[in-house]
This record gives C-alpha cells, sequence and structure tokens, in this order.
C-alpha cells in the first residue's frame, strides 16, 4: 500500500514566545490584546525591553508616556530600553 | 202576558241575533240584517238588559273559543304528524283561526253596540277585543312542543327562500308553485291577529341564530385566507335581514325595532364568527402569512365581542396539546413562536395578548436543552427561513432597552393608553417593541449563554469547512452586531480574522525561499486561542513524517512573524489521501486520526490495539472506534481479537465480509469542548485547593470544604458551585481513588501523603 497525502490542512493555535503568560501591566495575556484593542497578533504587538521583561506595546507606551522623570520597566524599576534584537 | 208572549219572541230574536247564545251554535252563520240588528238593540235596551245580555253572550263566546277553537288549533299541532306536514298544517291551523275571526268580528262588533260602542275589555274596538280574547285564550292553552311545528314552517319556508332548485322542497313541484304564497298569507294572517310575535317570536329568532351559525361554520370552515366579516354582513343583510322584513313585512313594525333587531344579529354574526375562528386559532397561527385575512377579520371582530379571554384560554390550551410536549422538535417549536409572535401583532398591536400567549411557549422552550443551538443555526441558515429573514429585516432594537422610557416627546399625541387588563408592573414600551428575536433571546434571560452558543456553533462551522468562505459568516456577524453591541461579539469578530489572516499567511509561507513541501503540501488555520471557545483536548501522536513537515512549517511562521510561534492541535484538521493499493486506488478525505492509523499501517502490515494505541497516544476504546472507519472501507481487517492487519487485495470471490460494519457518523461530532467539559475544567481548579485544605488539615467534612472553597476559590462571578455539584465531584475522585470518605469526613488516601 502507498498512502499519498494529496494536502494537509491542520489547526494550530499561535502565541508569543514570552517569559510570562500574561501582560505585567493590564494583567490580560499576551495572546490576547490590551485593553484598548480589539484584535490580538499584529495589531497589538509585544515588545521587550533589555530588562528581558515583555508587554504589549501599547501598554509600556502609555506607562512611559505617564512618567516624567525616569523611564523605568515597570517591574524591575531599571531605566527602559526597547530590545531591538 | 202580553209580555211573556213577547218575552219568548224577543228571546228568538235575540238568539237569531246573536246566534252564540243558542245551545246548538254552529258557525259560519247568516248575518242579520241593520235593520234587525237594531230592532234587536232596541228590544234589549226597552228591557233594560243591554249589560246582562252583553256579559251573556261574551262568556258564551269565550266558552266556545276556549271548548271547540282553541282545541281545534292545537289539535293541527298535536296529532301525528309526518315530517314534512308541519308547513301544510300550520299553515291549516292558522287558516282555520284566521275564518273564526273574520266570522265573529261582527258579533263583536254588534255586542258592543250593546254598550253605547263602549268597546270590551278596554280594547281600542271590537276587533281589538276579539283578537285579545283569542290570543289570551290560545296562550292560555299551549301544548307541549308546539313550537316544532312552527320552527318546521320557518325552516321549510327558510329553505324555499334559498332554493335554487326547480323543484319546490315542500311540494315538490314546479317552481311556480303556491307554497310561497301559503307561507306570504299565513304570516299576514298571524300579523293581522296580532299572533306573530307571542306565537313565532322566539321561535324565529332561535332558528335564525342557528341558521346564521350553520353558515358560518359552512362558509368559513378550514378556509383563513379570505376575509369573510363583510361578505357575511352583507349577507345578513340581504338575506337575513331581508327575510324577517318579508316575514313582519304587513305589520309596518317601526323602524326601530328593527333597528334593534339588526343591531342584535349583527352581534350575533360577529360573536359566532369570532368562536370559529378563535377555535381555529393555532391552525390560523400555524398556517400564517397565508392566514392573515383571518387574523385581520378577528381583529376586528375581538374589540366588539369581548371574547378576549375566552381566545387566550383557549389559545394556550391549544398550544399545550398540540405543541408544547416532548413529540414535536424544536424547529418546529420555534417556527410556531415565530409565527404566533408575528399574528399576536396583527390581533392586538398593544402586545398584551401576545405576552400572556407566549408566556408557557417561553418557559416551555426553557426547558428544551437544544434551543439555543436551534435559534442559532437557524439564524445563520442557508435558505429561506423566518428568523434569518427577520435577522435581515432588523429594525435594529438592542436587546437591552433598560432606558426606554414612556415619554417619547416625538410622539406625545399618539400615545395610548394600555388595555385595562395589563399587567402594570410592565412598562408598555417593551411590550410594544416586540422584536421577534430580541424575545427569542430573552427566553433565556442572558444574551451572554445566545452568544457563547453561537460561537461554539460558528468554531464548528468554521473548523469543519475550511473552505475559507467567511463572507457569508461575516454579513450575518455584522446584523447580530446590530442587535447584541459590538463588545459582545467582538470574539467571533477575531475568529473570523484568523481565517482570512489563514489564507494569507498560508500563501506567505509557501511563497517562502526557506519552506519546502518536499513530501507532502501543508496548510494550516491558525487561530487566536483566546478568542475561540475551548478545543476539546484530545493526544495524539502523528507520523514522523507528518510531524517534520509541520516543524518546517512552524519554523516559517516564526521566521514571518516575529517572536512568535505554533502549537499544532493534532487532532484538528482535515487530510486529503490517495491510497494506492494492489487492485485499486481510493482518494479519500478524512481525519487527522484516521490518516494517523493508516499511515503506522503504512510501515508494517499488522498491529495489535494495545502497542497501536501505545503509538499513538489514543486510549484503546478510542482508537478501536476510529480504526472501524477503515475496517468499512475494507482496507483493515481485524484477523484476531484486538489484532489488525492491512487488507492489500480484495479476493473477489469472497463477498465483502465488512459491508456492514457500522460507520461511526464521526463528522458530525463537535470538536469544541462541551459545556459539560469546560464545567469540568473549572472544577479542576478547585481540586488544587482541596488538596491543599486536606494536606493541611487532614479531614474535613463537605460543608466546611464548601465553605472554605467560597472563601478562597470562587472569586469571579462565574465560578460558582453548589454544594451538590460539589458533593458529586467529590464522590468521583473518592471512585478514582484519589479520595478516602469516611465517617463523614474525607481524607486523602495514606499513598498519596508519601
Amino acid at each position: 500500500m502507498k498512502v499519498t497525502i494529496k494536502n494537509w490542512v491542520g489547526v494550530a493555535t499561535w502565541r508569543w514566545v514570552a517569559n510570562d503568560d500574561n501582560c505585567g501591566i493590564c494583567r490580560m495575556p499576551f495572546d490576547g490584546c490590551c485593553p484598548d484593542c480589539k484584535l490580538p497578533g499584529d495589531d497589538c504587538p509585544l515588545v521587550w525591553g533589555q530588562c528581558s521583561h515583555c508587554f504589549h506595546m501599547h501598554c509600556i507606551v502609555k506607562w512611559l508616556q505617564s512618567q516624567q522623570v525616569n523611564q523605568q520597566c515597570p517591574m524591575c524599576r531599571q531605566e527602559w530600553k526597547f530590545n531591538n534584537k | 202576558m202580553d209580555a211573556n208572549v213577547d218575552l219568548k219572541k224577543s228571546w228568538i230574536m235575540i238568539k237569531h241575533t246573536f246566534p252564540i247564545l243558542d245551545n246548538n251554535f254552529n258557525w259560519p252563520y247568516a248575518q242579520t240584517t241593520d235593520a234587525q240588528l237594531f230592532e234587536t238593540i232596541n228590544l234589549i235596551n226597552r228591557f233594560g238588559l243591554n249589560a246582562t245580555i252583553k256579559s251573556l253572550i261574551i262568556s258564551k263566546f269565550e266558552e266556545h273559543v276556549r271548548k271547540f277553537v282553541v282545541p281545534k288549533f292545537w289539535a293541527f299541532f298535536t296529532t301525528d304528524i309526518n315530517v314534512g306536514e308541519g308547513f301544510g298544517n300550520f299553515f291549516k291551523a292558522v287558516d282555520y283561526l284566521y275564518t273564526f275571526f273574520t266570522n265573529h268580528i261582527h258579533l263583536i262588533g254588534n255586542t258592543s253596540l250593546l254598550c253605547n260602542s263602549k268597546p270590551i275589555y278596554n280594547a281600542e274596538n271590537a276587533t281589538d277585543s276579539l283578537k285579545l280574547i283569542i290570543r289570551a285564550t290560545l296562550l292560555s292553552q299551549l301544548p307541549l312542543n308546539y313550537n316544532k311545528i312552527i320552527e318546521e314552517f320557518y325552516e321549510t319556508a327558510l329553505k324555499l327562500e334559498n332554493n335554487d332548485d326547480t323543484a319546490c322542497p315542500v311540494c315538490g313541484n314546479e317552481p311556480e308553485c303556491s307554497c310561497l304564497i301559503y307561507f306570504h298569507a299565513t304570516n299576514s294572517k298571524l300579523v293581522e291577529l296580532k299572533l306573530l310575535e307571542p306565537l313565532c317570536g322566539q321561535v324565529l329568532t332561535s332558528l335564525i341564530y342557528g341558521y346564521i351559525e350553520s353558515y358560518i361554520n359552512k362558509t368559513c370552515k378550514d378556509n383563513f385566507d379570505n376575509s369573510y366579516i363583510d361578505a357575511l354582513e352583507k349577507w345578513l343583510d340581504q338575506f337575513i335581514i331581508n327575510w324577517l322584513r318579508k316575514v313582519y313585512g304587513c305589520d309596518g313594525s317601526s323602524e326601530l325595532q328593527e333597528q334593534e333587531y339588526k343591531q342584535k344579529l349583527t352581534n350575533l354574526l360577529y360573536e359566532t364568527y369570532t368562536k370559529v375562528r378563535i377555535n381555529q386559532l393555532f391552525n390560523i397561527i400555524i398556517e400564517y402569512p397565508e392566514s392573515s385575512p383571518a387574523l385581520e377579520d378577528l381583529s376586528k371582530c375581538l374589540p366588539k365581542t369581548d371574547l378576549r379571554p375566552l381566545l387566550t384560554k383557549k389559545l394556550q390550551k391549544a398550544m399545550e396539546t398540540r405543541l408544547l410536549h416532548p413529540g414535536v422538535s424544536t424547529p418546529d417549536i420555534l417556527t410556531a413562536y415565530v409565527a404566533s409572535i408575528r399574528s399576536m401583532r396583527i390581533l392586538d398591536p398593544s402586545g398584551l395578548l401576545l405576552d400572556v400567549v407566549t408566556q408557557p411557549m417561553h418557559e416551555y422552550l426553557r426547558s428544551r436543552e437544544d434551543t439555543v443551538r436551534c435559534v442559532v443555526s437557524s439564524l445563520t441558515e442557508e435558505g429561506p427561513n423566518d428568523l434569518a429573514e427577520e435577522l435581515v429585516k432588523g429594525d435594529a432594537v438592542h436587546v437591552d432597552e433598560t432606558a426606554a422610557s414612556d415619554e417619547d416627546t416625538e410622539n406625545w399625541e399618539a400615545w395610548m393608553p394600555d388595555p385595562v387588563d395589563v399587567d402594570p408592573s410592565k412598562t408598555s414600551n417593551i411590550r410594544r417593541s416586540a422584536d421577534i428575536i430580541s424575545m427569542l433571546v430573552s427566553v433565556y434571560g442572558s444574551k451572554e449563554l445566545f452568544i457563547n452558543e453561537y460561537r461554539t456553533l460558528l468554531a464548528d462551522r468554521l473548523l469543519s469547512q475550511f473552505s475559507c468562505d467567511t463572507e457569508k459568516e461575516i454579513r450575518y456577524l455584522e446584523l447580530l452586531k446590530l442587535r447584541f453591541g459590538d463588545s459582545q461579539l467582538h470574539y467571533c469578530e477575531v475568529m473570523l480574522k484568523d481565517i482570512s489572516d489563514s489564507k494569507r499567511i498560508n500563501h506567505h509561507i509557501k511563497q517562502d525561499a526557506n519552506y519546502t513541501d518536499n513530501s507532502f503540501p501543508i496548510s494550516a488555520l491558525i487561530v487566536s486561542a483566546q478568542f475561540w471557545p475551548p478545543f476539546k483536548d484530545e493526544q495524539l501522536e502523528l507520523h514522523p513524517k507528518v510531524l517534520s513537515q509541520m516543524e518546517t512549517f512552524t519554523k516559517s511562521f516564526e521566521a514571518l512573524k516575529g517572536n512568535r510561534t505554533l502549537s499544532w492541535k493534532n487532532h484538528l484538521g482535515v487530510v486529503d489521501l490517495e491510497i494506492e493499493l494492489k487492485d485499486r486506488v481510493l482518494n479519500l478525505s478524512v481525519t487527522p486520526v484516521h490518516a494517523a492509523i493508516l499511515m503506522r499501517f503504512q510501515d508494517q502490515d499488522d498491529w495489535c490495539l494495545d502497542r497501536l494505541s501505545r503509538t499513538l497516544h489514543i486510549p484503546p476504546i478510542i482508537l478501536r472506534k476510529k480504526i472501524r472507519f477503515w475496517l468499512s472501507h475494507g482496507l483493515i481487517d481485524e484477523f484476531m481479537k484486538d489484532c489488525f492487519c492491512l487488507v492489500e487485495e480484495h479476493d473477489t470471490n469472497v463477498p465483502n465480509l465488512n459491508a456492514d460494519v457500522v460507520l461511526d457518523d464521526y463528522e458530525s461530532e463537535s470538536v469544541m469542548a462541551s459545556t459539560q467539559d469546560q464545567r469540568e475544567e473549572e472544577l479542576q481548579t478547585f481540586w488544587s485547593y482541596i488538596i491543599g485544605m486536606l494536606m493541611n488539615l487532614d479531614s474535613l467534612p463537605l460543608e466546611r470544604i464548601h465553605q472554605m472553597l467560597k472563601m478562597f476559590a470562587f472569586q469571579g462571578p462565574t465560578i460558582e458551585c453548589s454544594l451538590q455539584e460539589l458533593t458529586q465531584f467529590l464522590d468521583r475522585k473518592v471512585r478514582e481513588q484519589k479520595l478516602v470518605f469516611s465517617g463523614g469526613l474525607y481524607k486523602l488516601p495514606k499513598n498519596d501523603m508519601l
């Protein structure tokens, strides 16, 4: 017998490769989206800091804008720098 | 002496003038001349006996009427009569009485002359007093069942009036018979005697009532697609009233009376018609769009008849016996429900009736488990469908109209008060805005339930089709959004977007230079797990060849979308296979599980159930079910218990033994976790709490566990667990030997502690 697969349509779920499940700011799952967004994934991406913490981009931007003096990571209080790896 | 001779002679003369004083009286008799009459009267006056003679005459006359005339009249009624003779008999009876009457007008007239023409019994004139005497005596001797004959007489007359045949129904002769003339003659005689109303009034009325009823039943029954009310009124006016006019015609009785009678009959007509329609209301509702003329008739009749309570009672009863029982399928009930909402809107725009009538349906629908599913699937189904139509029509009424106020400033002039029998606790606005879909949704109390069901069904459909035809779904979603608001359906929106995104991603990956589908083409439906209903969790170890292909796909995905990766749901999807055997080629579209099984047989010709189960990570029971699919295709054979082998070639001489293997309807199974499974998962989260409690406190009674869970674990509003549910859950754990139950206390088993 010879079985040939002509086409295979599978189902997969996508997820962010991150060291946590939930965003530390909005407490929503990374795989979902921040409270202001409707669509997950490309429309509500994650960003990583050099301190290796990651957040919804919209969440951390909002946080940084609210900080007048020092731009710090809300988790570890180190200076926030985007990690553009 | 002279006077004596005179006396005898005078008495003879008096008797001659008033023959009734003679003991051998008989009529008809000869009339006396005026000269003779005056002579007699003068004579009586001379004797001064006028009062005595007068009373003598009257008593004699009354006796005669009592003893001879009236019994003879009633004899026409009481002697044995055959059916069909009533018409003639009544005619004869009336004729007899009338002859008697005309014969004696003179007598009474003459008598009244005795007392300076003073009328007898204070009647207006002598004729009237004669009529009075006859009538009084007649009615004092009414026999039993006298009205039978009269009824027959008028019934025949009605038939005569309505006669289309050439032959007369009475005598059976040609149409130009004299029956109708007899009928009219009888009537006019009765009218003249003033006997028509006392004798026949009641009979006539009941006859007409019966006639109207049977006519309505005959014309309107089981026919709902025409309006009858106008035609009926016209019929009443042209036929019944006309006929009555003929009967009472010569009477010349006042217009007013006729008006009154007509009013009565019209009322009766309406009432009868309404009753007929109410009895058929259930059928009318079921046939709804076709039966709307009947409904409009009914809505016209209802305000005139005061039959609303009857209507609600009858309809509810009909619903109970014909619709709301286990023998009717849910879609049918829903169809009836929609039809009844629509028809009640015609019947009663205030919405009160609707409220009352649909109440039992609501309660019943709530008790059916598959209602939501049916509502949702019929909402989104293809083809003509009431609910889908309603959805498209959508005067986007928001489901939660909490802010609705009674003060509609725009239309205050058109405001109408609620009907008197309304329940004041509900505001009228909610009732008036009776939108079918919102009503259906309100059956469940919450739209969340409804939307969840929709989401599950949508997920099932999207995963089973794989055809990426999302246009229709998007359209429905937009329509639903109009009703339920954006926020509720946000998840579904993401689901649909996942489908179209997957299409694009697949396309991108195919063009990726690093991606090669050297072994076979693969594509994926990439879903956002957070937004889809939970999947049924099933283990399946795929063939390494497939896994490596998936790995390649994942790599390409990771490259395409930074920092993101894929987790495959191995058991979901669809696979197109081409199976080449020695004697044939099969093309099949199967589930991944079936494909995985067959691919194992490609590597090795025979497998025992246990080993295959371990290789594929599927429990043997489920595996056996899945293998049955291939058994039914004749590709695999169970050559001994729990051992399967590949069948490469069919021996054409041996009939296909496996032809009758029952094929599981594996396709109809939902891939989504059922509500029960989801609940199970929630309960599992409590399990860790319970273990923690029992570790610290050694043993606990049920109530304490429940209380502590309440304190610590039931945080969200949805996560609740009744005592009963907890008992069941713990009992199951006891059966699984993860708990020990003794003396009303739950404990962890010893080995678990170690």
